[in-house]
């Protein structure tokens, strides 16, 4: 009978009604899309990087969220012939040096990732499933050289072709030679040219990004880390979930931001609201008047008053994990054009976290008018006009 | 039966207090129509509320069958009128939100009664009261008349011992005001305790009691009554 009377009610104001959903709906829609992109940043850094990348990264000094994503690099050069010299103590069966640089530009399809291998190294052995698309893959003799292959998704994104020109500074600018793929994505997103080049065109010759390590035992990982902590006290070792946790560490930073965005549009949706109940309360004042007279307690009208907010936060909670899902499909069709991740993912417990939300909000805005509906007296609210 | 004792009201205003009903003592009789007359702002409604536990008392007591109304708390108070009272007021007061049979089950469904009993008595309340053909309507769909009848039909929702009717009449038509009348005098010779707050003179000589009020106070009756109001 409580429901009854509470949907009647509600529908008495259709606009308000509405309009408080739809302030609710978007609401708990710009949550879902906020909280949706961490989820997806999860999922595509568990199944991207946990599953590839090298055994170990060599970083310099220790690495974690705020200072590993900086483009500029920090490793002495000198640390590559030095960890060379340990490979077989250590187990180690492959040492890369990475320098790599982020050219921003104007719009995401005219900022390029340059990553700086060896050209000598066979890119077979640093990606899983790679292809040549078209054109070849680097060769040792291009070293020096100003050529690059590119990722297949770079060349989907900024319209480039063989045999282009990508100019990075002033008298630098390398040749397309290679259209690559992979399985994980990383090198479809680069553009790879050979070290020595790249040290050229940045004129930096003595600064490596990252050093990479494949070892014989890579289920010894962590331990060999710690040893190699040992003799390199300068240097930091990372193992996959070492990496994973410091991405998971950068996308928890987000986590901040974003639950005190959503925060915020969830308390203008609640005032909402409380605004729609309390003015409801006020206009029925004398109705709530004749349903106390004619045998109703109090609490029958605090229960009323707390299950229309309710109703109404659901059925906008409702609507906005549509509108949150409908955002989400925009959000990942520009993520995927973009950087060929897909950045936001609705997960059941996102469902969940969004309908609890929505049942605190209610109850939470409901509460005060609520109180107002329950405490009226009833000879001077039936005397109202 | 309904028994008010040295019951008074005070309105306490910024500019001033009100004695709406100075000391009221008075024994309502089961199986008859009790009229309370008096000239506007009399104080009729502030003693027909305080008798139905609307409205508390600023001194004196209301005992139904021997219990004090003004003793009990709002939840209880609440639950007696749901179980005991029913009330006919002059502007209907019916809930707008809800069509006729559901607004005369309303009061069913507070007591806990399930769905189709109540749909079944109201149903049945309804076409006693003529309104066959207007179960489905809302008020706003009815006219006075039909209101009143939806608001009597209500009333009875529970089967109740004592019937309160603020200007029932008021609203209305002669027609439909002696229809209503007529069901008011119905109940209470089936042995109801029927309170009527009226202007109407005619239904005040039909009435087996008449309490007239001048001031807040209980005074004797106009001649033309010639009803004495202290029994
Ligand atoms: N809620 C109230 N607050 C203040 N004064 C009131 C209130 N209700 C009634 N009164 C006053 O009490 C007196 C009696 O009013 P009422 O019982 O409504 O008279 P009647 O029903 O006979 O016209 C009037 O003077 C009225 O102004
Ligand atoms: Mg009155």
């Amino acid at each position: 009978m409580i429901w009854q009377l509470a949907s009647n009610s509600l529908w008495r104001r259709p606009i308000r009604t509405s309009l408080t959903a739809l302030g609710i709906a978007v609401a708990v829609g710009s949550m879902v899309i906020f909280l949706s992109l961490g989820e997806g940043l999860r999922k595509a850094f568990a199944s991207q990087i946990g599953s590839i990348g090298p055994d170990l990264q060599v970083s310099f000094g220790d690495f974690d969220a705020s200072t590993s994503f900086t483009t500029l690099p920090e490793i002495p050069l000198h640390y590559l012939d030095d960890l060379q010299a340990q490979s077989s103590r250590f187990g180690i069966t492959r040492v890369t040096p990475l320098l790599s640089h982020f050219r921003a530009g104007l719009s995401p399809g005219n900022s390029f990732v340059f990553q700086g291998l060896p050209a000598s190294e066979d890119l077979a052995n640093l990606f899983i499933d790679f292809q040549v698309d078209a054109g070849r893959s680097l060769r040792a003799d291009d070293e020096g050289k100003g050529v690059a292959v590119i990722g297949a998704q770079v060349a989907k994104r900024s319209q480039l072709e063989l045999g282009k020109q990508l100019r990075l500074s002033g008298d630098y600018s390398f040749e397309i030679v290679g259209i690559v793929s992979s399985s994980e994505g990383i090198v479809d997103n680069s553009i790879v040219v050979p070290l020595t080049s790249l040290q050229a065109a940045l004129g930096i010759k003595d600064k490596l990004s990252f050093i990479t390590l494949d070892l014989e035992e890579p289920a010894r990982a962590a331990e060999i880390a710690t040893q190699l902590k040992e003799v390199f006290p300068n240097l930091g070792f990372q193992t996959r979930s070492d990496v994973l946790g410091v991405l998971e560490q950068g996308v928890r930073i987000t986590d901040v931001v974003r639950l005190g965005i959503s925060t915020i549009a969830l308390i203008v949706g609640a005032i909402a609201v409380a605004n729609t109940m309390m003015m409801s309360v006020f206009e029925r004042t004398r109705e709530f008047g004749i349903v106390r007279a004619i045998g109703a307690r109090p609490r029958f009208l605090f229960a009323l008053v707390l299950s229309e907010a309710l109703l109404l936060s659901f059925v906008g909670a409702l609507a906005g994990v549509i509108l949150g899902r409908l955002g989400m499909i925009a959000v990942n069709n520009i993520a995927t054009n973009l950087i060929g991740l897909e950045v936001a993912a609705l997960t059941p417990r996102l469902v969940l976290f969004a309908i609890s939300v929505a049942f605190v909000m209610g109850l939470m805005s409901g509460l005060i008018p609520a109180f107002r509906a329950a405490r009226i007296t009833i000879a001077t609210a039936m005397a109202r006009e | 039966m309904l028994r008010a004792q040295e019951l008074s009201k005070r309105y306490v205003l910024a500019s001033g207090t009100v004695q709406a009903l100075k000391p009221f003592s008075y024994d309502f009789s089961p199986a008859k129509v009790t009229a309370i007359l008096g000239p506007s702002g009399s104080g009729k409604s502030t003693l027909l509320n305080l008798l139905a536990g609307l409205d508390s008392p600023s001194s004196g007591s209301i005992l139904l069958d021997g219990n004090d109304l003004s003793q009990l708390n709002e939840s209880a108070r609440a639950e007696l009128r749901l179980k005991y009272f029913g009330f006919v007021f002059q502007s209907f007061n019916l809930i707008n939100i809800l069509n006729a049979w559901q607004n005369v089950a309303f009061p069913m469904g507070l007591t806990g009664l399930k769905q189709e009993k109540r749909k079944a008595r109201a149903f049945e309340l309804l076409s006693h009261f003529g309104l066959g053909e207007r179960l489905y309507h809302f008020p706003h769909k009815l006219s006075g008349g039909e209101r009143q009848r939806v608001a009597l039909a209500r009333a009875l929702a529970n089967n109740p011992e004592v019937i309160f009717a603020d200007e029932p009449t008021g609203n209305l038509d002669s027609k439909s005001g002696a229809m209503v009348l007529d069901a008011l005098f119905e109940l209470a010779a089936e042995g109801r305790t029927v309170i009527i707050v009226t202007h109407n003179l005619e239904l005040a000589k039909r009435a087996d009691e008449v309490i007239f009020l001048k001031d807040g106070e209980l005074t004797n009756a106009p001649v033309e009554l010639g009803q004495p109001a202290i029994p």
